[in-house]
Formats: C-alpha cells, sequence, structure tokens
C-alpha cells in the first residue's frame, strides 16, 4: 500500500485531476479502516498509529482489502493508460495556438462590442431621448430646441454661376438660366388692360344685406356683408378713439385693466361708505360685474383671503388696501405674461 | 449669396460676364398670348453678378409696408410671408409679421409660435393689453416679431380692421426703439372684407402665383384691384415650378406666367418635398440645414426685395451635371 501510495505520489505532479479522485478514495477508506480498527480492538488510543496497523487489521469482512487492492490496481492501471497532459499539450500545440488565439479574439471582440454597445445606447436617463421615449417630449418638435442653420447668409457656397454665366448650379443641380424678356412698355400695356377691365373703388362703407343706404353715399364704395358671414360683424361696439389710444399706448396698464381697477375700488368705497362690510366680505354679484371669466379664479381666491381677514381684523381701510394690492399683483402678473 | 441683377458698371462687382441665350429656349416654353412672345433677336443677353460678403442695401423708406397676397388659396401666401420675413430677419433688418386673416390664421403655426399668441390686435383695440405685448418676438432671429389680428373665433367689426392697421403701422412706427424696416402683411385669399383690411396700410405688394390657369386668373384681377386702389409697386413671386414639366411642356414655364400678367419677378420658387415637412415642424425652410432649394430661392427673392430689384434671369430646365474624369470613384 505504501508503495502504491508513493507511486500516486509521483503521479500527483503530473496528472491532478485522477490522483485527487484517488486522494478522496483513499481519505475515506482511511476512515472506514479507523472505524475497523477501532471497531476490533475497542481502544481509541492506538488511532494514532493507524496507517501501519491497517495492514494487520484482521475485520469481520475478510474479503475488503483483497477488493479494496484490486481496485487500486485498476485505478493505478487505468491513471497509467492515460497519457499527461504535459505530453498532449506537446502533440497537440501546432493546432491549438490558433484556436486558442481566436477564442481571445472572440473574447475581444464579444467585450468590446458590449462596451460600444453599452457607450452608444441612446436612452440615458434624464436625456432628452428618454422624455421622447416617456411621451414628456414630442419627437416632430425637436427642431425648435436645437436651432438649425446655417452660418453666414451673405457667402452661400451652394449656389455657383458657371463661368460663361449660362447655367447656375444650386443644391448640387445645375439649371440654366434665360434672360426675361418683359419690358416696360409691356408692363405699361398690361396695367392699361387692368384699368379696363377691372373698375373697383375701395369700399368704405359695410352694410349688412337689408340695411338701407344712407344719403351721400357713393354705392361703388359699399360693401355688402351676407347676414350670416362667419366671422365678419357690421355692428361695431368698440369706441373708434379710444380704440385708437389703445393702439398707440405705449406704456402702463392698458385701458380696460385700468377702468375695471376703478370700478371695482368705487364699488369698495360705496360699500365702505354704507358700511356693509361689517357683515358681508364683498359682495359677490357687485364683484362680478367687472371681472372677465378668466378673473374668476382669482377672484374667489381673493375673497377667501379677504374673508377672515376681515372679520379678524374689521378695518375697512386696510381691507381695502389688501383689496388693491391683490390687484395690482394680478396686473403685475399679467404684464409678466406678455409674449 | 447669389443676387441676379442688370449688369451695373459699379467697381464693386466681384464677377459679370454676357451671355446669349441658346435658340431652344423659344420652343421649350408655352405660348398663351403670341401678341407679347418677341423675336429671337429680341432676346438681351444674360447678366448675372455674384455677391459675396454684402448685405443687401436697403431701397425705399421704412418702415416698408409689404403685403403678400394672390386672390387664389392655397398658392402659398403664409409660407412666402414665413420665409420671406424671416430671411429679412436672417439679413440683420427688424420685420414685423402681421397674420392678417381673421378667421383662418396659419402664420403663427407655420413659424413654431402658435403656443406664444396670447394677445392679439383685438385685445389691443379693446384696451386689454399694449402693442408691445401683443407682438410675439421669435427666439431664434429676436429681429422678427409676429403680430395676429385675431383669435380664430373672434369678430372683428367689418371696415374697422383697415384703420386699425394704418394705426398700428403708425404706432409701430413711433415705438420707442424705431420702427421697423419692414411690415410683412400676410393677406387672406380672396378679395372679401380681410383682403381690403391687409392691403389698405401697404404700398407695395408680392403677388404670389402658381403657373396654372386658375391661378392666374385670380391673381391677374387681384392686380388690377391693387392698380386700383393705387398700389403701383407689385412684384410677383411664381411658386411651386416644377422644371421638369416645362420641359416636358406640361407647364407653363416662368416666361410664360409673366407674359400673361406683365409684372416684374421677384423669384421663381421650386416645388420642394421639404416646403412640407418644414410646415410641419414649424420651422421655415430658410432655416433649413443643410438649405433647401425652395429656401434658397426664398432668400434671393428677400434679397431683391431688399434692394426693390427684379429677376433679370430665370432659372430654366435642369442640365445634367457634367462630370470629370475621377467622378468615376464616387463624388
Amino acid at each position: 500500500m505504501g508503495a502504491s501510495m508513493w507511486s500516486l505520489q509521483l503521479h500527483t505532479v503530473s496528472v491532478p485531476v485522477p490522483l485527487e479522485a484517488f486522494w478522496r478514495y483513499n481519505s475515506t477508506r482511511k476512515r472506514t479502516f479507523k472505524k475497523l480498527n477501532i471497531v476490533a480492538n475497542g481502544d481509541a488510543k492506538n488511532s494514532k498509529n493507524l496507517p501501519h496497523q491497517i495492514m494487520v487489521v484482521k475485520s469481520n469482512k475478510p474479503n475488503l482489502p483483497v477488493l479494496l487492492q484490486d481496485a487500486v490496481t485498476k485505478l493505478q492501471e487505468s491513471v497509467k493508460s492515460i497519457p499527461p497532459p504535459s505530453l498532449l499539450v506537446k502533440k497537440h500545440s501546432g493546432v491549438s495556438l490558433p484556436i486558442a488565439l481566436s477564442t481571445m479574439v472572440t473574447l475581444l471582440v464579444i467585450i468590446l462590442r458590449n462596451y460600444v454597445a453599452k457607450r452608444s445606447k441612446p436612452n440615458r436617463p434624464g436625456s432628452v431621448a428618454d422624455l421622447v421615449r416617456r411621451g414628456q417630449l414630442r419627437s416632430d418638435r425637436r427642431g425648435i430646441s436645437n436651432p438649425l442653420k446655417y452660418n453666414d447668409p451673405f457667402n452661400n457656397p451652394l449656389v455657383k454661376v458657371s463661368k460663361s454665366n449660362s447655367t447656375v448650379e444650386m443644391c448640387g443641380q445645375v439649371y440654366r438660366l434665360a434672360p426675361v424678356t418683359l419690358t416696360k412698355e409691356q408692363q405699361a400695356v398690361h396695367q392699361k388692360r387692368r384699368s379696363r377691365a377691372y373698375q373697383w373703388k375701395r369700399p368704405t362703407l359695410f352694410l349688412r344685406e337689408g340695411d338701407s343706404v344712407p344719403p351721400d353715399v357713393d354705392p361703388d364704395t359699399i360693401r355688402w356683408i351676407p347676414a350670416n358671414h362667419p366671422f365678419a360683424t357690421t355692428a361695431s361696439e368698440i369706441d373708434e378713439d379710444l380704440a385708437q389710444t389703445n393702439v398707440y399706448q405705449k406704456h402702463g396698464v392698458p385701458f380696460r385693466i385700468q377702468a375695471e381697477h376703478e370700478a371695482l375700488q368705487r364699488k369698495l368705497e360705496a360699500l365702505q361708505s354704507e358700511q356693509k362690510l361689517g357683515k358681508l366680505v364683498i359682495d359677490p354679484g357687485a364683484a362680478k360685474d367687472f371681472e372677465r371669466p378668466f378673473k374668476t379664479r382669482l377672484k374667489t381666491e381673493e375673497q377667501l383671503d379677504q374673508g377672515p381677514y376681515n372679520r379678524q381684523m374689521g378695518s375697512n381701510s386696510s381691507e381695502s388696501e389688501g383689496a388693491r394690492d391683490s390687484f395690482v399683483n394680478q396686473h403685475s402678473s399679467e404684464e409678466m405674461d406678455k409674449p | 449669396m447669389l443676387s441676379l441683377q442688370p449688369l451695373n458698371p459699379k467697381p464693386s462687382s466681384l464677377y459679370s460676364s454676357t451671355f446669349t441665350p441658346p435658340n431652344s429656349l423659344s420652343p421649350k416654353t408655352l405660348k398663351p398670348i403670341p401678341a407679347f412672345r418677341p423675336s429671337r433677336n429680341f432676346y438681351p443677353s444674360i447678366h448675372s453678378m455674384l455677391q459675396y460678403n454684402r448685405k443687401p442695401q436697403l431701397a425705399g423708406d421704412t418702415p416698408r409696408v409689404v403685403v403678400i397676397t394672390s386672390g387664389k388659396g392655397g398658392v402659398g401666401k403664409t409660407t412666402t410671408t414665413a420665409n420671406i420675413g424671416l430671411s429679412l430677419a436672417r439679413l440683420g433688418f427688424s420685420v414685423v409679421a402681421i397674420d392678417c386673416d381673421v378667421g383662418l390664421r396659419n402664420l403663427d403655426l407655420l413659424l413654431g409660435l402658435e403656443n406664444r399668441v396670447n394677445y392679439t390686435v383685438v385685445e389691443v383695440l379693446n384696451g386689454d393689453c399694449r402693442l408691445d405685448q401683443a407682438l410675439v418676438r421669435d427666439k431664434r432671429w429676436s429681429n422678427f416679431e409676429l403680430l395676429c389680428i385675431s383669435k380664430p373665433r373672434s369678430k372683428l367689426p367689418i371696415g374697422f380692421g383697415g384703420k386699425a392697421l394704418v394705426w398700428l403701422v403708425d404706432a409701430l412706427k413711433a415705438r420707442d426703439e424705431g420702427g421697423p424696416d419692414f411690415i410683412i402683411i400676410d393677406c387672406p385669399a380672396g378679395i372679401d372684407a380681410g383682403f381690403i383690411t391687409a392691403i389698405t396700410p401697404a404700398n407695395e405688394a408680392v403677388l404670389v402665383t402658381t403657373p396654372d390657369i386658375t391661378s392666374l386668373r385670380d391673381a391677374d384681377r387681384v392686380t388690377g384691384l391693387l392698380e386700383c386702389d393705387g398700389i403701383r409697386d407689385i412684384k410677383m413671386i411664381v411658386n411651386r415650378v416644377r422644371t421638369d414639366m416645362i420641359k416636358g411642356e406640361d407647364m407653363m414655364s416662368v416666361l410664360d406666367v409673366q407674359e400673361m400678367l406683365g409684372l416684374p419677378l421677384l423669384g421663381v420658387i421650386p416645388e420642394d418635398s421639404e416646403v412640407i415637412r418644414s410646415t410641419n415642424r414649424g420651422y421655415p425652410l430658410v432655416l433649413n440645414k443643410p438649405p433647401a432649394l425652395a429656401g434658397l430661392a426664398f432668400e434671393q427673392a428677400a434679397w431683391r426685395l431688399v434692394e426693390q430689384d427684379s429677376m433679370e434671369t430665370v432659372m430654366m430646365e435642369e442640365e445634367p451635371k457634367k462630370r470629370g474624369f475621377f467622378s468615376f470613384f464616387g463624388r
């Protein structure tokens, strides 16, 4: 057994894998023998000299060492039959080098490909592409966010006139040039023809169908508007002078806003003088007359703000101040919305 | 930048030469009015100049109030307004574009400014806002501003719009930062109240037409009305020209259109699929990169508008590009 062990230990250098299996096998065997020994002697102290005693043990199963020896010899034979891997490598070295190289190259390519794919992944979280994917942005509107413009309108390389001046090349396509033949006389002839064909006066008066024609008005300058015209209205509710001053206004609060503010102010003052504010906050109906529809939300907020304040303080003058302030804020916010 | 114009003996001109057109020109075009067809010897020679690194010189008094009209709908008035307006802004002039289409405004969409129109002229007249609050400044070119007459469903008293536009032009002139160089008015289709409103403050007009007889008839009538109204400076832009169809004699050539209307040419815009794309994007064609063919043509038209110039040569059919020896290797 000792010799067999030695020979196996020699083999460990060249054949690691079967040896390891054998070691495992051997250690289990040792444990079995130890058990057998303990069973045979009934003494735990002798367990130290286990390897020496193995050979002299008389177990209850007399053919076990023979079996074991058979197995060991079999294994030894099988191990001997396998050529050492070093020889294998030597034998196949000419073929395996390209295989190893190609394997390495494949691995390298796979790693590089993964790296590139990771780098070029478009949807980084938070990027514009990611926003488009999530439906936050419309992809067709993205042109506005990065303006496309070619730099110099005064030096356009895409327009070239040929040396003979007969062709022009634009956007890579060549066009033949032809001279314009229209003369001043021809233009005058056309103008005369049109002045004969189309007699027209600019309409100055617009009347709905069925209206009576006022006196001292040239009937050619009247424009008759059908009653069911979709957007036109002949009735003018706009004061023309006022509209003109509105157009010419350069600074300050626009007229209508100012008027609304002043009217509300007057209303509040009237309510103050009648001492109605002690009981009720602000009459919502009275304020509504001066409010435009889109202001209703602001107004209700204003009322909510003023309600408890008014009840607590009971001071009319400070209340009106507060209302004015909120109105001014409203104006300023409107001015901030300037397009 | 290319500008085709009559030969000018200015020493600044970089390049000029003369050219006699080939005889193949006359049979290539249709002849709707033979009376005006000049003889072959009558053709003047072609003069063109290449102008690099030069700004166009502004001619006439500012602000120049230009109405862009056509009579017929769908010929490209709004596209022309947007592109010429932005071209002028790119050339360094301050521009206010007014969308005069009361019921069916579209200029804001073409410019991509539809979300920024809060106030219109109607609100200015009512006193809800000031004029400077109703002007929408373009973020791409800050010297371009848009003004809409009204929101789609609001009503403006007929007969009042013209007066209002005259006041607007006066108010724009008297602005603190100085009046704009150009006020471009996008006119609605037809010769209705909207047309009358739009042409009221204008002192020159650009007539947009396509080379088909329906559009030409309307254009002729509108030109007549403009002349009756006292607008004498009328130039035309022929839009959606297809050189391949002209070559096959399926479409009137630009020279034929000019013979029928007798108006000086401001520009010839070729048919381009990029126009629809740019309309859908809300991004005018002249800002495209790479520049589209139609965008270049609009830019040249804007250049001529600034200099109160008209085309002296027009582009005819396409010629195959001459390829060099090394073009075999791909170019």
